[in-house]
């Protein structure tokens, strides 16, 4: 988590749901496998968490509990108790991307319709925000609060044009919503009994679906259908091993998916514009996905291998040792080291009690805190020429202290070889990268990168050679056939704020 | 009972014979003789087992077994069946008689996989009780036992019944217990067993009331 972390880099969010299946009231503990749940997806955002369990009686009785800070922290155990009636229910995790924070912006938010009440947590930034807010306030409909996860919630609340007075049609006001907003969003509807699991039709945020077994039976094959004790949906599959359930299934770019006890039924699937590439963003691989998650069939980790092969064959280096920026750059350096054939040797002790909390306000202080974040263990390394892999150098500021730590501990070379592409351009659909003018990579220094660093040599992988990375994966197994639910043969992902390339023409 | 023309001095109270009145296939019938505290003989009709063993002072045992299983909620076993001297189903603790050489735990565990299938490890046993003491000598020990949920033989038990015996078996979230109960009640003419029914009302309060006097809710 290096120099994205420092750099104020942030995913918005996990988002996370359980729906026991068989008969109700069910004995699974909803409320503890959505914890479990989100303490797995604690990467993806530690600002605040909120769960929202239903007991889906008609009428529902719905129970929520949000906090701020970390899930354990936010969900003490007499939180849980309020939650125990649940047979469905979900969960959101939050990363703080503006400051300051309210309890009141903490998902998943839960409004009444007109066919009764609705909770939605939402992962993604909606690229049209600014145009629907005021389309949404000129029918008629405030808004409490600056987040586009509100603004979902008001649109599934509008009654689209053909229902019918008593009978919700949900999937026509998904539908409607997807209509209005091409993406990105992730997002999880709870309605009553039932939850909508849904993906924007560029796929841009992950979204994947796990089936609950018996502890047992997780590892074997004889898990079978009567097995089933619930389902899970989940922004990552990583937070699948933690509660006994067994991968399933992507949901598809542009899926509307049913979950409910009796199992899980597609709805719909809205197509892209003629033309259009899927647009799963790349930098769920590059670095906010947990190395054990899967996207489009392959693990996260052996994409970041790859990433790390493919740069040791863009950018070879004349040095005795390969080493990373612990932890997030670990993949990628072994890769490096593996083609390079150079050995892999560990040059960094990190500090992991000191994190984000501390917001610095300038520079200088700023390099003082990434000294204290990492130790030299010298004597791997002294009188060597060092290979030093990292995920990304934003803002310059991260690695520079490194470098000069290393340097001052003996190595005699530091030489960078980052597992991504510079960043250039900003991001619309849900990262939060800094402005253009901070970043390194449109300031006249990166000229010289290498010398305003403190390196004898920086070089990135290319975007061609990071595609290359990802795809591969993709196409092999494709041949396999074991690409579970990709009906849709066309794979891209979104690389915009390596290239400009936006999937969509951006409204303002 | 007072009688005021007795002597004030008092004895403590001794049985002297007990006599067979009528004896049938599982029980019998005695008449005891007894003297009471103030001195007095006196006849008392009791209610004996034919069953019980000569080792154990205990006739048989009932079972509060609980299927822990991970991500789900803790279930006390149940058993429901027709009770002929009840005439309706009752709702009970899985239980039997103690047989010939075993000990209550192994009655225990014996009865448990008959009636329920579930394989349980005794987690504690409480002292000889009596069940009926105004009526019969029956004893019982009640026998604490864990069954792990996760293992492969107790996710789809299979029960182990004999040719007259039919047995359902319930589980019931320990959390809910009580409340589970008066639902099953409300629903079917059926009769809770004591033992049970006490249980339900200490969880009860050992889960949301642990500082206050059990107060019983109309």
């Amino acid at each position: 988590m290096s120099a994205f972390e420092a750099s104020g880099i942030g995913e918005e969010c996990g988002v996370f749901g359980c729906v026991a299946a068989g008969e109700w009231p069910t004995q699974l503990e909803v409320a503890q496998v959505l914890t479990l749940g989100l303490v797995a997806l604690q990467h993806r955002g530690q600002e605040s968490a909120g769960i929202v369990t239903s007991n889906g009686a008609t009428p529902p009785t719905y129970a929520a509990h949000k906090g701020m800070g970390l899930v354990s922290t936010a969900f003490a155990p007499e939180a849980l108790l309020k939650l125990r009636y649940g047979n469905l229910g979900i969960c959101h995790t939050r990363y703080s991307t503006t400051g300051i924070s309210e309890l009141q912006n903490c998902q998943p938010f839960v409004v009444d319709t007109l066919h009764g009440q609705i909770a939605v947590a939402h992962n993604g930034e909606l690229v049209n925000a600014a145009a629907l807010r005021k389309r949404v306030m000129r029918h008629g409909v405030g808004l409490s609060t600056s987040s586009d996860s509100e603004l979902i919630t008001q649109l599934l609340a509008l009654t689209p044009p053909m229902e019918e007075r008593d009978a919700p049609d949900w999937v026509a006001r998904i539908k409607n919503l997807m209509s209005e907003t091409p993406t990105s969003y992730s997002l999880l509807v709870m309605f009553k009994d039932v939850i909508y699991a849904v993906r924007d039709p560029y796929g841009n945020r992950p979204l994947c679906i796990g089936r609950v077994v018996p502890v047992s039976k997780m590892h074997s094959s004889g898990a079978g259908e009567e097995d089933t004790e619930g389902w899970v949906v989940s922004s990552e599959s990583c937070s699948f091993q933690s509660i006994g359930a067994k991968y399933y299934r992507e949901v598809l770019p542009g899926e509307i998916v049913q979950i409910s006890q009796h199992g899980v039924k597609s709805l719909s699937v809205v197509p892209r514009p003629e033309g259009d590439l899927p647009a799963f963003c790349i930098f769920e691989y590059v670095y906010f996905a947990r190395p054990d998650s899967i996207f489009e069939g392959q693990m996260v980790y052996t994409v970041r291998q790859r990433c790390g092969r493919q740069l040791a064959i863009e950018a070879p280096t004349d040095a005795d040792v390969v080493s990373t920026v612990p932890e997030s750059a670990t993949p990628a350096a072994l890769g490096y080291a593996q083609q390079s054939g150079l050995p892999y040797i560990e040059v960094l002790c990190k500090n992991r009690y000191v994190g984000r909390t501390f917001i610095q306000p300038n520079t200088r202080l700023r390099q003082l805190g990434v000294a204290k974040k990492f130790g030299a263990l010298t004597d791997n390394f002294a009188g060597k020429r060092v290979v030093l892999v990292d995920d990304s150098i934003v803002r310059g500021n991260t690695i520079s202290p490194i470098i000069k730590l290393l340097k001052e501990a003996g190595a005699t070379e530091v030489h960078i070889r980052v597992a991504s592409p510079p960043i250039r351009f900003p991001c619309y659909m849900g990262i939060n990268i800094p402005t253009k003018e901070e970043l390194i990579a449109n300031k006249p220094e990166f000229q010289d990168i290498a010398g305003y660093i403190g390196a004898a040599s920086v070089k990135y992988l290319t975007v061609e050679g990071l595609v290359s990375a990802v795809q591969e994966g993709i196409a092999s197994l494709r041949q396999k056939d074991e690409v579970i639910g990709s009906g849709s043969k066309r794979v891209g992902h979104c690389t915009a704020c390596l290239t400009g390339k936006y999937p969509v023409e951006l409204e303002w | 009972m007072s009688n005021s023309e007795e002597p004030k001095a008092t004895t403590t109270p001794y049985v002297v014979k007990e006599e067979i009145v009528a004896a049938g296939k599982w029980v019998k019938l005695e008449k005891t003789t007894y003297v009471d505290r103030a001195g007095s003989t006196r006849v008392w009709d009791t209610v004996k087992r034919t069953t019980r063993q000569i080792n154990t002072e205990a006739d048989g045992v009932g079972i509060i077994a609980l299927l822990k299983r991970t991500l789900h909620k803790d279930c006390v076993v149940m058993v429901k069946q027709f009770r002929p001297p009840m005439g309706c189903h009752t709702l009970e603790f899985p239980a039997g008689l103690i047989d010939e050489g075993e000990s209550a735990e192994a009655a225990a565990l014996r009865e448990l996989k008959e009636e329920t299938g579930y394989k349980g490890e005794v987690v504690g046993v409480t002292p000889v009780t009596c069940i009926d003491p105004g009526l019969s000598n029956c004893t019982t020990q009640i026998v604490m036992v864990n069954i792990n949920g996760d293992e492969g033989e107790n996710i789809n038990p299979t029960q182990q019944l004999g040719d007259a015996e039919f047995v359902e078996v319930l589980l019931l979230p320990l959390d809910e217990f009580q409340v589970k109960i008066d639902d099953l009640l409300k629903k079917e003419k059926t009769v809770v067993d004591a033992k049970v029914y006490i249980f339900a009302m200490g969880m009860v309060q050992a889960f949301f009331k642990p500082r206050e006097l059990p107060v019983l809710k109309q």
